[in-house]
């Protein structure tokens, strides 16, 4: 999970400004840290739904994500 | 009694007439069809017209379904028949998205929607008995930063959006020009730039317009009269007057790279250039600039069909090529020669596609301009500059002019226009009157410049800009204005203007200092294919002159490819993940196209046109020293000028020339104390008999460098406020010694990050040189190695790639506070008259000068906008060179051209060494009949270069100007000269 999350989601993420690192999967629970422009999305919630879609498609499983924003300090307000 | 403030509950006229505005622009639609069988297919593009798809066909795609993806692209497609009820109707589509979607229908490209735009007219681009539609979509998601200039469109902003449904629409035009009318009139309402009684009129008199609509009809009965009222009461009164002069100029700016890759700008600029040619069919007095002749090209490459059309619109004189450039590069960093391949390059596209020299320089949006620039301008045909960030971004001193002239470093001298205003404007009065007012060339410039366009793939001009623009001239209380082209308003203004003032100096950025450091893979790489290019050249030249084919598509395509990784967005460290990698998978394509270019020999050869003595290392298996982790061997290599010779390892036994007492060191040269970090405590110089050191030196700084939103361009006064020790995890020992070098090395350790300093003493040089292997895993750190040096000077000397620039090192007004980090290139010094400390780099830029201490740049750590910049291993090497003299009587130019310029094997020669001047360049001209011999003078020194035989006087284009075989040049010029093949 972790080297999908890294390898296949983290460079699309990228690619908008956005960033994503993996941080614990536990009981069906996938934490993952969001920074960059994913930190202050407004819609942050429908690209996790996707990203939970993805992983159902392309490993079989099914996750919840639990999504913590990282917020740099100059945004953090 | 306390005072109660009172907040009135009712609504106010102001809202009223905005409430009823809003329910008017509800009624610009009259019919509308929603296209029901559209299909979507997801994908994500990878390379310049190549995609990843998610799925092997389309889906439907429905209002409310959800669509686009990280870093997404999407193809959407779909067939409907045109309705009964909208056949032979003027037919417009409409699409309201966050995204930017070029379409086509039925085979014709016919616009493109994005958030500043949702509908396209389709009638005139269908057949006239078009009974079906095929649309063809291309989206790619707009999610980037800066929309913040259009505040319409933030809330849209994020990569997951919500399908609001394409529909075939007609357009109501009575109700939408008279939404154009009250756009205009209420952007001025609700302005306090406006006269206070003239607003209360509009205010008054708007309401009383729209009293006169009956908004409780569907029907809205009383638009016209409305209209009428608009035109016989508002548009008629001119008892109000305003005042100024504003040129609007059409623009759209184009980030090649920066929240986006390179690979996405190709689509952003083709639905960028497409909407403007339609607005043009719309609008015939509609004018618009364009920049960058990469953009064209790719145009050219990849969309002909719109390449045509965009012929045809330049010579109508509609659609204006601007700025000579290739791109818009950085014009800090870049080497002189790489902005004269960028106009080189430029030039030529436009010359070679159009049938035009493009006369101006437009760069409205980099990071400050070096003093090089207006020499290279002047000589490549461009007598304009314009560029908008002095104006609008320095954050300490207002830049005193606009239209002015520009003196360069060796006195030539461009017309220049730094407009008052950003360079992206949505043209609404407001944002005129705001240009107008910042205007401090009145009375001597001219007219202001203002442009206005949306950015950034946001596509330029729009409908209402045009709309707002037709209805200017009916408004006393607005400057007065004029819509022109580029080239137009430089030539009324400031060509001939005997009144414009001058500024003779470089146009320093008072804001994104941390562009000399950000990303530091990106300008060590820079710098090292500047030179390697250089050698690759001159290589080839030599070796066409004895008979050899000239790899000239090879050597066009590797500068090309660089010219474009020096985007102002690219090269100085401001963008994203992927745009980096992008751009260090180019540099490694180039570094092996130049690899293959300039293949072996048996001998080692000088491409430098003065012998080359001084100490420099060979990489060699075999050898005893190392250096940048490979073995190697140091030398004095003596080879002369432009010429082949072996190079051997010294065979002299020199044991005893450097000595070692724990921290004490001496060379032939110098009485070294260090201390345990690496840091120079004294160094005593036996030669010139003083002491160099005061204070802190070759000390390595980490300092706390929080800049706030722009992380990676910014680095603030401040910075020096909170400062990291470092702890010393191996203290300074003694490694190596042979008979040219000792060693020492020390770790030191802080945070997450290590940090190894290698000092390499030499025998035969009086370099001090610093090698460091950085593991690099901070956040939000500058890291500067700091140089406090015994020497009384209130100057510091800093390269600038084509000469040097002096510059103040105290602080004594705010000019100077304000230039607390600066760019310079290979070296900069601090001298008294007999001697000084010179600082040699292999690709720092980023230099702090105050009093007498110099401190370098080496390395930042920011997170916007790439949360990963700088991340991991860094190498790179500078050399402390205590000198005798000032900077240039001690050649220290010279010393770090040969600092940065490894030897290469190549059996070739030249006869003509062209003493007294750099060879910047050696190059068979594009039409292949001349070998391009580009030099220049960088001491400050005039003189008169003496030739065998008559040679072509070159201008930057290679253009022949004129011939001789006498050339007197003056301090810090470049000239260019051909010799014709057969000549030799």
């Amino acid at each position: 999970m972790k080297d999908y999350v890294e390898t296949v989601i983290r460079p699309k993420i990228q690619g908008d400004g956005g960033e994503v690192r993996f941080s614990a999967l536990q009981d069906g629970e996938l934490t993952l840290i969001f920074q960059g422009e994913c930190s202050k999305c407004l819609i942050l919630d429908r690209c996790v739904r996707w990203i939970e879609a993805e992983i159902g498609r392309d490993l079989g499983e099914r996750v919840h994500i639990h999504a913590v924003r990282k917020k740099p300090f100059f945004w953090d307000n | 009694m306390a005072h109660i403030k009172v907040t009135r509950r009712s609504m106010r006229p102001e809202e009223w007439t905005q409430l009823r505005f809003g329910w008017l622009k509800r009624h610009i639609y009259q019919k509308k069809y929603e296209i029901k069988s559209l299909q979507i297919r997801d994908a994500r593009q990878v390379a310049e017209m190549e995609y990843e798809y998610y799925s092997e066909d389309y889906r439907p795609l429905q209002r409310g379904d959800m669509y686009f993806t990280p870093d997404g692209t999407a193809f959407i497609r779909g067939d409907v028949a045109i309705p009964e009820e909208l056949i032979g109707q003027e037919l417009w589509f409409s699409l309201k998205t966050a995204a930017e979607i070029i379409v086509k229908v039925n085979g014709k490209y016919v616009g493109g929607v994005d958030p500043n735009r949702e509908r396209i007219l389709l009638t005139p681009y269908l057949a006239p008995d078009a009974k079906e539609l095929h649309f063809e979509m291309q989206g790619y998601n707009r999610s980037k930063p800066d929309d913040e200039r259009n505040p319409e469109s933030l809330s849209v902003r994020g990569c997951r959006q919500i399908f609001e449904g394409a529909y075939l629409v007609t357009v109501n035009h009575v109700v939408q020009d008279l939404v154009y009318d009250l756009e205009l009139l209420l952007n001025i309402a609700e302005s306090d730039l406006f006269n206070e009684d003239y607003r209360a009129f509009l205010t008054r008199e708007l309401d009383h317009a729209l009293n006169l609509i009956d908004f409780e009809d569907e029907s809205l009965p009383g638009l016209r009269e409305a209209k009428q009222y608009i035109d016989t009461v508002i548009y008629a009164n001119d008892d109000y007057k305003g005042s100024g002069d504003v040129a609007l100029i059409a623009h759209s700016h184009l980030d090649i790279a920066y929240y986006w890759r390179r690979i996405h700008s190709v689509q952003k600029n083709l639905r960028t250039i497409l909407i403007q040619l339609r607005l043009m069919d719309r609008y015939p007095e509609f004018k618009y600039t364009h920049t960058q002749a990469y953009t064209y090209e790719t145009l050219e490459k990849y969309y002909p069909e719109v390449f045509e059309e965009l012929k045809e619109k330049i010579k109508a004189g509609q659609f204006e090529p601007v700025g000579a450039m290739y791109v818009e590069p950085d014009c800090n960093i870049p080497a002189a020669e790489s902005l004269i391949r960028q106009c080189l390059y430029g030039q030529q596209y436009f010359r070679e596609k159009f049938g035009i020299t493009v006369h101006n320089c437009w760069l409205p949006d980099v990071f400050g301009n070096s003093w090089v620039l207006p020499q290279i301008l002047k000589k490549s045909g461009v007598d304009y500059f314009v560029s908008n960030k002095m104006s609008t971004w320095n954050d300490t001193n207002r830049f005193p002019h606009n239209n002015f002239i520009w003196r360069g470093i060796d006195g030539s001298e461009v017309y220049a226009c730094v407009p008052p205003t950003h360079f992206i404007t949505w043209n609404m009065p407001t944002q005129i009157q705001e240009n107008w007012n910042a205007y401090q060339d009145k009375n001597t410039g001219g007219q202001t410049l203002s442009m206005f366009g949306y950015g950034d793939g946001g596509s330029g001009c729009t409908e209402e800009m045009i709309e707002l623009m037709r209805r200017f001239d009916k408004l006393s209380i607005m400057p007065k204005t004029e819509h022109t082209s580029a080239q137009d308003f430089l030539e009324k203004n400031l060509k001939g203007n005997t009144a414009l003032q001058k500024w003779d100096g470089e146009l320093y950025l008072e804001m994104h200092r941390g562009t000399f450091t950000t990303k530091a893979e990106l300008k060590r790489g820079n710098r090292r294919l500047e030179y390697k290019l250089r050698e690759a050249e001159i290589i080839s030249t030599l070796r066409a002159l004895a008979g050899e084919a000239y790899p000239h598509e090879t050597l066009t395509a590797c500068w090309k490819k660089l010219l474009l990784n020096q985007f102002h967005d690219i090269l100085p460290g401001s963008h994203i993940t992927p745009v980096y990698r992008d751009a260090m998978a180019d540099y490694a394509e180039i570094d092996q196209m130049l690899d293959d270019v300039i293949g072996t020999g048996e001998q080692y050869f000088n491409s430098l046109n003065f012998t080359r003595t001084a100490l420099t290392f060979f990489d060699d298996p075999m050898g005893d020293s190392t250096r940048y982790g490979k073995k190697g061997f140091w030398c004095r290599p003596n080879l002369p000028a432009l010429a082949s010779g072996s190079v051997y390892p010294s065979s002299e036994v020199c044991d005893a020339w450097c000595f070692v007492n724990a921290f004490d060191v001496e060379t032939p040269f110098y009485r070294i104390t260090f201390s345990k970090d690496g840091s120079i405590l004294s160094l005593y110089d036996k030669e010139l008999l003083r002491e160099w050191t005061d204070g802190a030196f070759n000390e390595l700084k980490i300092y706390e460098d929080k800049p706030g939103v722009y992380d990676a361009w910014d680095i603030l006064p401040n910075y020096k406020e909170r400062t990291i020790t470092p702890e010393v995890k191996v203290p300074l020992h003694f490694t190596e010694k042979n008979a040219e070098v000792a060693v020492f090395a020390c770790t030191l350790q802080f945070g997450n990050s290590v940090w190894e300093r290698l000092i390499r003493v030499f025998r035969q040089s009086r370099g001090i040189e610093v090698e460091n292997v950085v593991d690099w895993h901070e956040k939000h750190r500058l890291a500067k190695a700091e140089f406090s040096c015994n020497v009384l000077t209130r100057e510091a000397v800093c390269d600038l790639g084509a000469g040097f620039i002096k510059r103040e090192t105290h602080r004594n007004t705010d000019w100077q506070k304000a230039r607390f980090e600066v760019c310079h290139h290979k070296w900069c010094d601090l001298s008294e008259t007999d001697g000084g400390v010179a600082l040699l780099n292999d690709g720092k830029y980023g230099v702090g000068f105050l009093e007498n201490t110099m401190s370098l740049s080496l390395l930042r750590s920011t997170i916007r906008p790439d949360p990963t910049s700088d991340m991991g291993t860094h190498r790179f090497c500078y050399m402390i060179l205590p000198h005798a003299g000032d900077a240039v009587s001690a050649e220290v130019n010279k010393t770090a051209l040969q600092y940065n310029i490894p030897l290469v094997k190549a059996d070739v020669s030249c006869e003509n060494t062209f003493d007294g001047l750099f060879l910047q360049a050696m190059k068979l001209s594009e039409d292949g009949r001349m070998v391009v011999v580009r030099l220049s003078e960088q001491d400050g020194r005039r003189g008169v270069l003496h030739l065998p035989k008559e040679v072509k006087l070159l201008n930057m284009l290679e253009d022949i100007e004129g011939e001789s075989a006498e050339i007197p040049y003056t301090p810090f010029a470049i000239l260019t000269l051909g010799i014709p093949i057969e000549q030799k």
